[in-house]
């Protein structure tokens, strides 16, 4: 079933991207479109195989020591703001979080 | 008097060490082939003079000094702009990050400098590498300097034509699903994309991460051999945990020939429909190179190679939404003024701040990671993965390498692929080496006789075979020819 201009609108709202009625519409057929790409995914019988989420096996979570290592090139505070839209002082500035009805969104 | 045009990397090195030429002269000459040809081809996002006169003095300062110059001493190197150069923008070719200053330097980057290379400037790419063909770039196209009419691929397009059209000798790309071996082939360049793992990502902006890999571009296998000595001679990068060992004596082993080796090819691919007759001839001359140099061509089989462009168009998406979640207009990229609140302010900067196919994959990759539909395509690409992966290891039990097509075509017209899904399709030969993991090469074998343009030839590898992938590109450029700097670009500027 093809995906209709409410499942897009919903897709982008949980994508965070702000899409307008004409982008919404383009976006609709595009992601039909993508999505029938996929479909060679469906005619195999995969049941009994084991998935590969990533080319090196063994792969585990880095884990260090809560301390600042001047080896990994930790940055420094005016760095780490240097690209921030909105600053003050040592911290990046942003509009209200949860809005003036207290919602999340 | 010679011309930058003429000299591989190892000229330029051996040239440095041997006082034949300083450091400072060759970065000149870049230079002033980047102004005298960068205007038709627009390869480059930023070119960086000052800083590279700056490494240039460096290897000036150190050869004066009688101390030892690394492999690439006084090498000009673009680098796409999704790698982080301090002292430069990195852009990713979109207005998201337009004018964002690089606070730290790519692992990769820093081993290139580390050997002497000289960084000139940051090459133009398809917006945050969705593309293959370079016309996503927020900032402008780029041209193919065979035909300046024609792409260059994508999406290291950038990159391709910067060593192409001679304004530097090597470039570094990133090759996520054949983003470094198509533009190579569509520009007549060599293109390497290394095993997974090989060369470090800290610092390359992610795109899919358990596909991307960065790599060498250059004029010839034996520039991309000394990059990729300078990429894995210190081991692995602990800053990258996928990173692994690759050191190898990619030099050393590079001479000793294929006779006896053994190249696999699928022969109903050649046949295939979908390829163009200049394509096809390609291969077939391959073929009929290596056998002259004595290697037996075997006859493999990769099954489910039709289903990996439908696997990557799941995997991809997904990675690239969890990897571009991070812009969201407070710590960095654009910010969208007004807002009342962080919600609005982060939709409304990435709406505006990501052009169309950036946006287009993030959504694809939504869709397809919410709950219900995860089980119905995620999950099963990922045990395609795994059929795809176990096609490889068997057809690589028969053969050392497999030789296929880049791209079903040579570069096409700027504007004539418009259908995303076309577009997609472009890249079906190339994808499923990201897939598996395993390394891949793009090697020029000629220029077509109905089109004049750069055709070539793709070898692929197991992984962490790539000093045997590197020996049969070898070989077959050994035989074919490399095609040097596009015709009418040679000796524009450049003069050393």
């Amino acid at each position: 079933m093809p995906l209709t201009r409410n499942d897009v609108a919903a897709i982008a709202d949980y994508a965070r991207i702000a899409l307008d009625d004409d982008e919404l519409t383009a976006m609709c057929d595009y992601m039909n479109e993508a999505v029938d790409l996929l479909e060679p995914i469906l005619e195999y019988e995969l049941g009994a195989i084991e998935p590969t989420y990533h080319p090196i096996g063994g792969l585990s979570n880095v884990m260090s020591a809560d301390e600042v290592d001047s080896d990994v090139r930790a940055l420094s505070l005016d760095d780490a703001l240097k690209n921030a839209g909105a600053r003050e002082g040592r911290n990046f500035r942003v509009p209200s979080i949860l809005g003036d009805d207290g919602g999340d969104r | 008097m010679a011309w930058l045009d003429e000299l591989s990397a190892g000229d330029i090195a051996a040239g440095v060490a041997a006082g034949d030429f300083s450091a400072v002269e060759v970065t000149q000459a870049s230079l002033s082939a980047i102004d005298a040809r960068d205007g038709e081809i627009a390869a480059l996002i930023e070119s960086c003079p000052e800083l590279a006169l700056d490494y240039a003095r460096r290897i000036d300062e150190r050869k004066a000094q009688g101390q030892e110059l690394g492999c690439l001493a006084g090498v000009p190197v673009s680098f796409k702009d999704n790698m982080q150069l301090i002292g430069t923008h990195t852009t990713c070719a979109s207005r998201m990050l337009e004018g964002y200053e690089s606070v730290y330097t790519a692992t990769c980057v820093q081993r290139m400098l580390d050997a002497g290379a000289i960084p000139v400037a940051k090459a133009n790419m398809d917006e945050f590498a969705f593309g293959s063909s370079t016309e996503t770039s927020a900032f402008h196209p780029t041209r193919n300097p065979w035909d300046t009419e024609r792409v260059p691929g994508g999406s290291s397009g950038g990159s391709a034509v910067s060593v192409a059209a001679g304004e530097v000798t090597l470039s570094l790309g990133s090759d996520t699903g054949g983003s470094i071996r198509q533009p190579a082939s569509f520009c007549g360049v060599v293109g390497l994309k290394p095993s997974y793992g090989a060369v470090s990502r800290y610092g390359v902006v992610a795109f899919g991460s358990s596909l991307d890999q960065v790599g060498p571009l250059g004029r010839s296998v034996s520039d991309v051999v000394l990059a990729m000595q300078a990429l894995t001679q210190a081991g692995r990068d602990r800053l990258d945990s996928t990173s692994q060992d690759c050191q190898s004596d990619f030099c050393g082993t590079l001479n000793q020939g294929v006779a006896g080796g053994r190249v696999g090819v699928m022969r109903e691919l050649i046949e295939a429909e979908g390829l163009s007759d200049e394509v096809r001839d390609g291969l077939k001359r391959s073929i009929a190179t290596f056998e002259s140099a004595g290697a037996e061509i075997v006859d493999v089989e990769l099954e489910h190679l039709t289903s990996a462009i439908a696997a990557y168009y799941v995997i991809g998406p997904a990675e690239a939404f969890s990897n571009l979640a991070r812009f969201d207009g407070v710590r960095y990229g654009y910010q969208e003024p007004d807002c009342e609140t962080l919600a609005e302010q982060t939709a409304k900067s990435r709406a505006h701040g990501f052009g169309i196919e950036a946006k287009r994959r993030q959504m694809l990759g939504a869709y397809l990671l919410a709950s219900g539909v995860y089980d119905k395509y995620y999950y099963p690409a990922q045990k395609l993965r795994t059929l795809i992966t176990d096609d490889y290891n068997k057809a690589y039990e028969r053969c050392d390498v497999i030789l296929l097509p880049v791209a079903p075509t040579c570069a096409w017209k700027l504007g004539e692929i418009t259908n995303a899904r076309q577009m997609y399709l472009s890249d079906m030969f190339t994808i499923s080496n990201n897939i598996a993991g395993n390394c891949g090469i793009s090697v020029p074998v000629g220029l077509g006789s109905a089109s004049g343009m750069p055709l070539a030839a793709q070898l692929q590898g197991p992984a962490f075979g790539d000093a045997t992938l590197l020996r049969y590109a070898h070989a077959l450029e050994s035989e074919v020819g490399a095609l040097g700097v596009a015709p009418a670009f040679f000796g524009k500027g450049g003069e050393l």
